[in-house]
């Protein structure tokens, strides 16, 4: 699979992940699927990758 | 004519539970609770059907919509898909399939008045899709999705493509959808290079043989509708869509058809998605569809399938199998069979038996296969005394006749699937063939066998055969 990058979404802090090429390092609202919260990737309390 | 309610109807005839279930008990689906249902079976080791009599749409309310998933999670049900008995369910299935594969049956254009999907007819805001029991499937997906087929027609050549893709909801009349580099893809991409939207045309419940059709594996620029009648055995009838008139062609007998554009340079986050490995695949940034109208019949059945599951893996095996049977019998005659297991989600593993007569064809059969289909990424070749379809037997063949420094082979750097959760490339994977056959060169152990002429004269039936005995109906000791 692709490269990915691990997000904790900072309003539920639920954990899912984004395709790397794609989405890190760019200015795309990430969607945490737990809870629809729209987010830059800055804002997310730890990113794994 | 062919359609998803007439195969229904066919196993409500037959009346097996292990075929189709009802659930007559409202469910939501937006809220996991159809997968839930489908898990709890899945876990129980069952596989029918399920009709979910009482869906809510996404609104929460009764949904005017039953919904149907799991249809595929049988070869036996596959086979009836396409007229043949359920003995004929392995190999004979999947010889079937290439067999239809190679023709072609034109399609039917009828009028709009005979299209039993144009009963009823939303067009502009009235194309809402809230009113549809759309599912969402796993834990992380972030919403509900469609996943049947949208079709797509080339710019240049005219031929329609109809695929399995995923396609988020996000809202009213807006849909993501994922592609990766395939035929649709190449069709979007080029509307897009011409600053055009792309019409799209999802089907939303039909025949299950149309959707076996859909996974035909031609090369791009033969036309769909040609190939899915072929597959079905009957002309795929077609009316001109809402949206672009004969321009764009629908299936008239489908229970719901979604149009829509995608737009050009027009891109959303979509996904996580729970995908066939089973496993999700990444939040991306793809294309988005805006809907333009919604046809269905008037008590249509709204069609899914569980992603990541039997259904999914079984659907994607069958037509590769027959396909790839044939084109190592065109170099290699004595090939006994081909299988797609369940255990490699329907693609990732491939099991051959071939009749080897001379070294070297176990891995000519190997490539074959490797070259046919690029999801395959471990291919294991066994003797033909070996059953393809008997996973224990296949294995059986790699503890007994393999010794992995002279019999296994590792090919790096081969384009791989992108969903692959193993893969450390984005693109490229790597490859590996087993050669579980004996080698004809040098003297082997034979298979142990209780001999032909005893076991044809002993009858089971003959024997006295019974249950254990209970200490009150036991012989008496000597004692």
């Amino acid at each position: 699979m692709a490269t990915i990058f691990w997000v904790t979404c900072p309003r539920c802090g639920g954990k899912f992940y984004c395709h790397t090429q794609d989405l890190r390092h760019t200015d795309w609202k990430l969607l945490c699927p737990f809870c629809q919260h729209r987010f830059h990737q800055d804002e997310s309390p730890q990113i794994v990758e | 004519m062919a359609s998803l309610r007439e195969f229904l109807n066919r196993l409500e005839e037959e009346g097996n539970p292990e075929d189709l279930c009802h659930v007559t008990e409202p469910v939501d689906p937006a809220d996991f609770e159809v997968t839930a249902v489908l898990q709890h079976l899945e876990n129980a080791g069952r596989y029918p059907a399920v009709w979910f009599d009482r869906p809510k749409n996404l609104w929460g309310q009764p949904s005017a919509f039953s919904l149907v998933s799991n249809l595929f999670a049988s070869r036996e049900r596959c086979a009836l898909a396409l007229g043949l008995e359920r003995k004929d369910k392995n190999l004979p299935l999947s010889l079937e399939y290439a067999r239809r594969e190679e023709r072609m049956i034109p399609p039917t254009v009828i009028a709009p008045a005979e299209a039993p999907v144009k009963q009823v007819i939303r067009r502009g805001e009235e194309a809402d899709l809230r009113i549809f029991p759309i599912v969402r499937h796993h834990e992380m997906d972030p919403a509900p999705y469609v996943d049947m087929t949208p079709f797509m027609k080339d710019p240049d050549s005219g031929s329609y493509n109809g695929a399995f893709l995923r396609m988020m909801y996000k809202g009213p009349r807006r849909l993501g959808l994922h592609m990766s580099p395939r035929h649709n893809w190449q069709i979007a991409r080029k509307y897009e290079e011409r600053g055009m939207p792309t019409p799209v045309v999802v089907v939303v419940g039909h025949h299950p043989a149309f959707y076996l059709g859909c996974l035909n594996v031609s090369p791009f620029g033969v036309d769909d509708y040609h190939k899915v009648g072929a597959i079905m055995g009957e002309s795929v009838r077609l009316v001109p869509s809402e949206t672009w008139g004969e321009a764009i062609m629908v299936p008239a007998d489908a229970e719901i058809v979604i149009e829509g554009q995608i737009l050009p340079g027009e891109r959303d986050v979509e996904g996580p998605f729970g995908e066939f490995p089973g496993t999700y695949g990444p939040q991306r940034v793809r294309w988005v569809v805006e809907v333009t109208a919604i046809t269905h019949r008037r008590d249509a059945i709204y069609q899914d399938v569980f992603v990541g599951h039997r259904g999914n893996w079984i659907m994607g095996a069958i037509p590769k199998e027959g396909s790839i049977y044939n084109r190592i019998k065109g170099v290699i005659p004595t090939v006994k069979g081909v299988h797609l297991p369940l255990s490699g989600v329907g693609r990732f593993h491939c099991y051959i038996s071939i009749d080897k007569k001379v070294d070297g064809e176990s891995k000519q059969a190997a490539f074959i296969a490797m070259g046919e289909c690029d999801f395959i990424k471990h291919v294991i070749v066994v003797d033909g005394d070996v059953d393809p379809f008997n996973e224990e037997q296949v294995w059986w063949s790699v503890a007994t006749r393999v010794q992995a420094d002279q019999d296994v082979d590792v090919i790096k750097n081969v384009k791989g699937n992108t969903l692959d959760p193993s893969q450390t490339d984005d693109i490229m994977t790597a490859k590996m063939i087993i050669d579980a056959t004996k080698p004809v060169r040098r003297p082997f152990a034979a298979r142990i066998r209780v001999p032909d002429r005893v076991m044809q004269r002993i009858d089971l039936a003959q024997v006295g055969l019974t249950g254990p005995r209970s200490k009150q109906t036991a012989p008496a000791s000597a004692e």
